[in-house]
């Protein structure tokens, strides 16, 4: 192709590969956090969905999203069976442990199995429950591989080691479960629990069954488990202003990079520039060069960034188990990164070029 | 006859650190169309300013000058960008061809910069192609520079400055890097340019023998042309 901007980039393929690297970097760095925050958002929710049980019942700061506590009583239980329209209750207690890949915390839950498999639709599709105080039963997702599944051990309440008995089916809640009274004893507090699931009678609104418990056991707190989960960029506190941060940031690489690599361009072209400009070429036209480069430079980096982030997000899951989905909207905007700081990083060492004095570009050696 | 470029009492002056160096003194040149004129002189004497102020490529410090009826001394930078684009073409001493492009795409560049950035037509396909055999380059059309002899390479260049049928061609030591056989048979191609389609030439040059086959020449000497018309009979 006998084109000025392709050939001149086949001409110097290192310093182009520097620079489609540089914007690979900004659009994949986007794309993995968004997608890495989208995905375990989207994850947590799949998981709160499969819950059948409407209310979840808990005292306040018994349970947030990466953290909670055994401070409500299991007796509440029973009180709560006494509210005209429950149909059952379950006393769960959530736990964070480190998931022993060294990378993230997951959830472990203690609760009484067959009620909550009851409760919730969930069944053992290899092994059977847990009973004794060291084993733990764990999902599909959790055993997929082999790494977790049964008679494997996993490291929990600092590295003792606990035995999969089991693996069940749908992904509920937290991904490793083990018996209510196991967690008690790991965690020294007898008769307590997390929160307790509430399921309502057939034909009772959650919203009036909930305004019921408020009003027979106040002081707590209730809400309703479509709730819970709505968004992890609402739950995380800033985790919307570190992504936006992280645009930002990835731009401004990108710009960097290919001003960077534009304007040695165009001091290694300055005799070119005055050819150029000897020939007729106006301001525009040079500028139009340059941007050219520019564009073609940031469009490869935004395909291998999309590639680089799509193998990336396999690969981490594959390792790490942690979950990417990506969306249009982000895609859109880690292109517009990929794009938009090119050409403005390319913005100043064009309007550069197009003000050299053309005598003087034309003697540089 | 109608003059293609009339330069009025030029002055260029340089202000190097806090010194002026004054690099013309008050010249005055007139080019008749179909001219092609040699400008010889000793390094420094004021040839490439000249040549640079002609191409509207430099403002004089005073003076007026204008190419093809159209006055370049007050002009803005865009405008004489503008009057080079359409009727300047220049041929320089080191080629300046870009290395990236073969004869061709050289050729199609200087033909989309005169577009204004439009991509060439059909009719300027034939006109290269007019131009490549006319300079005996058609088999070198798909060659980068580096691919061909200095002598070729200035051919290219040579077809580069006359593609769009520029008022006036502008040469710098054109010869300057080549040996005699590609020097004379460069040279016979800017005269044939000048009497087959009537070009207008002005070139710079060091080389008495080159400037023998200009149907004038002109000697400068300190910023000045000390002798305005030395006619030579072709």
């Amino acid at each position: 192709m006998d084109n000025l901007v392709v050939n001149n980039i086949r001409q110097r393929p290192v310093r182009a590969l520097v620079s489609v690297t540089g914007v690979a970097l900004g659009v994949a760095l986007v794309m993995l956090f968004t997608g890495l925050s989208r995905g375990m958002s989207n994850d947590m929710q799949r998981r709160s969905s499969n819950l059948r049980a409407e209310i979840i019942f808990t005292r306040s700061g018994g349970m947030e999203l990466t953290s909670s506590t055994a401070n409500l009583s299991t007796k509440y239980a029973d009180e709560l069976r006494k509210v005209e329209g429950v149909a059952s209750v379950v006393p769960v207690i959530r736990y964070p442990f480190q998931s022993g890949r060294g990378f993230g915390f997951e959830m472990i839950e203690g609760t009484d199995w067959d009620a909550y498999a009851a409760m919730n639709g969930v069944r053992v599709v290899e092994g059977r429950a847990p009973q004794a105080v060291d084993e733990v039963i764990v999902d599909e997702t959790k055993a997929a591989g082999g790494k977790n599944g049964v008679g494997k051990s996993l490291s929990i309440f600092g590295g003792k080691p606990y035995r999969v008995v089991g693996v069940y089916s749908p992904e509920s809640g937290a991904r490793v479960k083990m018996s209510l009274a196991a967690m008690q004893d790991a965690l020294e507090s007898p008769g307590k629990c997390s929160y307790i699931l509430v399921k309502c009678q057939d034909g009772v609104a959650a919203e009036e069954l909930a305004r019921r418990i408020g009003a027979q056991l106040p002081g707590n707190k209730i809400q309703l488990t479509r709730d819970i989960v709505t968004n992890i960029e609402q739950s995380v506190p800033y985790l919307g202003v570190f992504l936006r941060a992280l645009v930002v940031l990835s731009a401004i690489v990108s710009g960097l990079v290919v001003m960077l690599a534009m304007y040695t361009t165009i001091t290694e072209r300055t005799r070119e520039i005055g050819v150029l400009k000897a020939l007729g070429a106006s301001r525009g036209f040079i500028v139009g060069l340059i941007e050219q480069e520019a564009l073609l430079i940031s469009l490869l980096g935004l395909v291998v960034g999309f590639i680089v982030s799509l193998a990336a997000g396999y690969l981490i899951h594959r390792a790490y188990g942690l979950w990417f989905e990506y969306g249009w909207r982000w895609a859109l905007v880690a292109a517009s990164i990929g794009v938009g700081g090119g050409l403005l990083g390319a913005l100043y060492p064009a309007m550069r070029a197009a003000s050299l004095d053309a005598v003087a570009a034309l003697s540089y050696e | 006859m109608k003059t293609i470029l009339q330069a009025e009492n030029l002055t260029k002056v340089y202000r190097v650190g806090s010194v002026d160096v004054h690099a013309l003194r008050g010249v005055s040149l007139d080019v008749e169309e179909g001219e092609f004129l040699a400008i010889m002189g000793p390094s420094g004497c004021g040839k490439s300013t000249l040549l640079h102020l002609m191409g509207g490529l430099l403002t004089p410090t005073e003076g007026r000058i204008s190419v093809d009826g159209e006055d370049m001394t007050a002009a803005s930078d865009a405008r004489r960008t503008d009057i080079r684009r359409r009727k300047i073409g220049f041929v320089f001493q080191r080629f300046n061809l870009f290395p990236t492009l073969t004869a061709e795409g050289n050729l199609r560049l200087a033909e989309r910069i005169h577009a204004g950035g439009r991509d060439n037509d059909k009719e300027a396909e034939g006109q290269r192609r007019e131009v490549l055999k006319l300079l005996k380059l058609e088999d070198k059309m798909h060659h980068k520079p580096l691919e061909l002899s200095g002598g070729e390479q200035q051919r290219v260049a040579l077809a580069r400055a006359v593609i769009n049928r520029p008022a006036i061609i502008l040469a710098d030591e054109p010869t300057g890097n080549l040996d005699t056989e590609n020097s004379a048979i460069v040279l016979n191609m800017f005269q044939e340019m000048n009497y087959r389609f009537n070009q207008t030439i002005v070139m710079i040059t060091h080389n008495p023998e080159a400037a023998a086959m200009c149907r004038r020449i002109v000697q400068m000497r300190d910023g000045q042309i000390v002798a305005p018309s030395t006619g030579v009979q072709l």
